[in-house]
């Protein structure tokens, strides 16, 4: 095998290695989405159920996306931790209707640190009459750094799922101040 | 017999950490269940400061063929029915190309998104301003009923 080929081979196991490295990526995670639990957060006595849209599923060769399911379901999970609703239903028969529609997720293709901005259109219904009772878009932003992950689709993982969360904990908090 | 190799695999090793993966072609749109698009006749293209003028001119040409009286500028006015705002992405390979855009219809008076777009193409899919503007707002107009 001549030294031509030799080194091609070489480079080819490099760039291999750099493919293994770099991955491909996973989707943001739910549990890693959910809001932390707020003591201070006014608790309703009224039951929610919770609409998402606007999300994506990650392929194979994608970076992280957020899947509707997901985001739905931490949503769910920061609402039912932090009791700001009494219930979450599934479907129809919820006092209230709670959207959130992932506008926009702008993320970065490389760097040693992730900054994801997340912005989403909150908005909250009373079933019984569709009257709008709040509405707002909440903007978020989260990075992770290169001690947070080695390598960029960790990071960049773990930034989506940041703003994700921070998202969750903003819109939690707008609606608690309403007081229902 | 690899003289060279120690030099450039420092470097490759220190390039890969930096990679977010791979990219894929994607498109999406959503409508928040309180909005009403067919209540709007006025439109207002916000145009980024960095614009040259091609995307917002783009995004304007595509509402008015849609039956909208648009006008655009870089200020936000509220006596229009709907405030359209973009973020678009360039990537270079051999040549530009347009890689994102997201497209927003928002409430001129609480900035709220009452509708988005979002398309995505990699290069080997890469798609002309003209394409990517019409995918976006006609994947917005489909959710509407």
């Amino acid at each position: 095998m001549n030294k031509s080929v030799q080194k091609l081979m070489f480079v080819m196991s490099v760039l291999g290695a750099i493919s293994t490295l770099g991955g491909c990526a996973s989707p943001a995670n739910r549990e890693a989405m959910q809001a932390a639990p707020v003591a201070s957060l006014h608790q309703s006595e009224h039951s929610v159920a919770v609409r998402t849209s606007g999300g994506g599923d990650t392929g194979a060769m994608d970076s992280s996306n957020i899947a509707d399911a997901d985001f739905k379901s931490a949503i769910e999970s920061s609402i039912t931790q932090s009791g700001v609703f009494k219930t979450v239903i599934q479907g129809s028969g919820a006092d209230y209707e709670l959207s959130v529609s992932l506008v926009r997720l702008s993320k970065p293709l490389a760097g040693f640190s992730m900054t994801v901005t997340m912005e989403d259109a909150w908005s909250l219904i009373r079933a019984s009459d569709k009257s709008v009772v709040w509405r707002k878009p909440i903007t978020s932003t989260f990075t992770a750094g290169m001690g947070d992950a080695f390598a960029g689709v960790t990071r960049l993982r773990m930034a989506v799922e940041g703003a994700a969360r921070e998202n969750i904990a903003q819109g939690l908090k707008e609606i608690s101040d309403l007081k229902l | 017999m690899f003289s060279g190799m120690p030099r450039v695999f420092p470097m490759l090793v220190l390039v890969a950490p930096l990679f977010t993966g791979c990219a894929v072609n994607r498109a999406t749109a959503t409508l928040d269940p309180s909005a009403n698009l067919n209540t709007i006749k006025t439109v207002y293209v916000v145009k980024i400061p960095e614009d040259d003028g091609i995307v917002d001119g783009l995004i304007v040409k595509k509402f008015q063929s849609k039956g909208y009286t648009v006008t655009t500028g870089t200020d936000k006015p509220a006596n229009v029915d709907a405030l359209v705002t973009y973020v678009d992405k360039w990537m270079w390979d051999i040549t530009m190309y347009m890689l994102e855009l997201n497209i927003t219809i928002r409430d001129p008076k609480t900035d709220f998104p009452l509708a988005s777009g979002d398309s995505l193409h990699t290069s080997l899919t890469r798609k002309s301003p003209t394409e990517m503007v019409d995918e976006v707002v006609d994947n917005i107009y489909k959710q509407v009923k």
